[in-house]
């Protein structure tokens, strides 16, 4: 019988499960995001960069085209951490782009809509929400990061052999958790930006912002008591050290190591997940 | 059966402020289809009230339970059981009606083919079946509500919880409105929990009334009874010196009270009838000018109860007039 013949009739079927309703939200943020060209772009450009490490990556297994070019070029061509770290730092700009590009429109017309009584009247409290709306970037962040991060380990294993992945294992899940950080903390940032500006574009420009301005901060900070620790407040300074790290790469002796990097990346991800509970409430309440 | 809404000595503290005070009622019986009404002026906690029954608020004390479930601790279990319908615009923006409303089914619960089935059911049924592929923001204010509702129902919830559904509605909008909630009641068994401002509203589809003043519980009553009863008010005017009549109504149990000078409401109880009020009349001297009656109405037990009624006061005695027997 046609829907609009056959009248209302209250549901009492079978119900999901709370994973699967948690699921539903980045579903739906997926399905509109990938309607927009600019994340379509904005994630094809950002698999260059790896077409281009892949590249690398073959001739670095295949020394007989390049036999004649010496053994400074050998010490080049090697795939090890350090190529890792080069490989994430480029990656992590194209999905710093894309977290501005995709983050602003999580969250706020959430708020400017007021229809966040609508999610909390229903069985997820503010916790699900965030983990949701974290779930929508993270799968786009993941496609640009994780993804190509690990075919590239792949690719390599395949033409090196299993044997270097058995003796390099540190860098699968150097690149795994140093990514899985990076997507949390631009996640964050950008749901946070877009908790708090309500305009889109404005929205966009504070997640680049936040790390021009808090990097440019750090450097000032260096320069001006002629001191290195404050580069532990630069994020994109910080998690370079994390992955050097993970990655088993000297960290230059002139900046904060590892253990100082990796507190204040987890101070900025607490705080900003304090800021974001903060505002998202199913009620304004004035006090 | 257990009750819809159980609270007991519930407390709700805002900042630096108690807005509900020790709050304690039975509401509802589940699975009756009954609708219940949330009454009280401005600030008198009502919406408070529905937001901690939603669990968005703590207790400071007390407890609230819906359908047997700690709106508190077992906020998962009673947020599966019902729909909210908030009071302001709440939608989610650049999406289909379609699509907004099949959202909201299945965070509520519903598997993908049923909500999305159900979502076109729904729209249908509130009257939005031509326009459920235009953007919910697009709409104009009463379509708006009946997509609230519509989002609010759509699970089959069994307790539907409706924070001003007439506002901004025209008469039109508003009676297709209280025409859904009444069935919502009658063929689909939901229980309603009804906050409006609109006595008219309340009256003409709520069973039980809760009247909330200043973060507590003034009057509560079933509304149903209270249409049983044969309690009528009348409205009584008479000139002369009328202070004995307030002891002369209270022998034969009925209540009254003076609203200005020579000008009465009483109420009588069962099984007096209107001819005791000529007899007293009489008996008292009283010349009667306007003698009118009418059956107790949502407003006047609001207006009682909120206290803008003034209990009965004795009156500066009336220049003398010639009796004529209680007549006019």
């Amino acid at each position: 019988m046609a829907v609009y013949k056959r009248g209302y009739q209250k549901y009492d079927g079978p119900r999901t499960s709370h994973a699967e309703r948690m699921l539903v939200i980045p579903r739906f943020a997926w399905e509109r995001l990938l309607s927009q060209k600019a994340v379509t772009v904005l994630m094809v450009v950002a698999l260059f960069w790896p077409l281009l490490c892949t590249l690398f990556v073959y001739l670095a297994n295949h020394s007989e085209l390049w036999s004649g070019f010496g053994a400074g070029f050998k010490r080049i061509l090697a795939v090890n951490g350090k190529f890792f770290v080069v490989f994430m730092n480029v990656q992590s700009v194209f999905a710093l782009i894309l977290a501005a590009v995709a983050g602003p429109g999580l969250i706020a017309p959430d708020l400017v809509n007021n229809a966040l009584p609508l999610y909390f009247s229903r069985p997820l409290n503010v916790r699900d929400y965030i983990l949701s709306r974290m779930l929508v970037l993270a799968g786009i962040l993941g496609l640009v990061t994780i993804i190509p991060g690990l075919l590239l380990l792949s690719i390599q294993t395949g033409m090196a052999g299993v044997d270097w992945l058995w003796n390099n294992g540190r860098l699968f899940w150097g690149v795994l958790a140093g990514f899985t950080l990076w997507i949390l903390i631009l996640s964050l940032v950008a749901m946070t930006s877009s908790a708090y500006i309500k305009w889109r574009v404005v929205a966009g420009g504070g997640v680049l912002a936040f790390f021009f301005f808090t990097g440019g901060a750090a450097e000032m900070i260096n320069a001006v008591f002629r001191v290195d620790w404050a580069s532990m407040f630069n994020p994109s300074w910080a998690i370079e050290a994390v992955w050097m790290e993970l990655l088993g790469v000297e960290i230059p002796p002139d900046r904060p190591g590892f253990f100082e990097c990796a507190l204040s990346l987890s101070g900025l991800c607490a705080g900003l997940t304090w800021m974001l509970t903060r505002k998202l409430r199913p009620v304004e309440v004035v006090k | 059966m257990s009750t819809v809404v159980e609270i007991e000595n519930l407390r709700v503290w805002l900042g630096r402020r108690e807005i509900l005070k020790g709050i304690t009622c039975r509401l509802g019986v589940a699975g009756a289809g009954k609708a219940i009404g949330l009454l009280g002026p401005n600030g008198a906690g009502k919406s408070t009230l529905i937001q901690t029954l939603l669990g968005f608020h703590a207790p400071s004390a007390g407890r609230a339970r819906i359908l047997g479930f700690d709106c508190h601790t077992q906020a998962r279990e009673v947020k599966a059981r019902i729909g909210y319908m908030p009071e302001n615009d709440s939608f989610i923006g650049n999406m289909t009606a379609v699509s907004f409303i099949r959202f909201m089914a299945e965070i509520s619960g519903l598997p993908a083919a049923a909500a999305l089935e159900k979502a076109h059911e729904v729209l249908f049924h509130v009257g939005l079946g031509e326009a459920r592929y235009r953007q919910v923001g697009t709409y104009s204010l009463g379509m708006k509500q009946m997509a609230k509702l519509a989002q609010a129902i759509v699970h089959g919830p069994e307790l539907v919880i409706l924070d001003e559904p007439t506002n901004g509605l025209d008469p039109a909008a508003r009676r297709k409105m209280l025409d859904l909630i009444k069935e919502m009641k009658a063929q689909h068994g939901m229980n309603v929990l009804l906050c409006s401002h609109l006595l008219n509203d309340v009256e003409e589809v709520c069973d039980e009334v809760l009247i909330l003043k200043d973060g507590q519980v003034v009057h509560q009553s079933d509304l149903e009874a209270e249409r049983r009863s044969n309690r009528r008010f009348v409205q009584f005017e008479v000139s002369g010196d009328d202070r004995g009549l307030l002891e002369a109504l209270r022998a034969v149990n009925a209540e009254g009270v003076s609203e200005a000078p020579g000008q009465w409401r009483i109420v009588l109880p069962t099984g007096v009838e209107m001819s005791a009020l000529w007899r007293i009349a009489a008996s008292q001297n009283l010349k009667v000018k306007r003698l009118t009656h009418r059956r107790d109405t949502l407003e006047e037990i609001f207006l009682k109860a909120v206290g803008h009624l003034a209990p009965a006061q004795p009156q500066p005695a009336a220049p003398p007039e010639v009796p004529v027997h209680g007549r006019l």
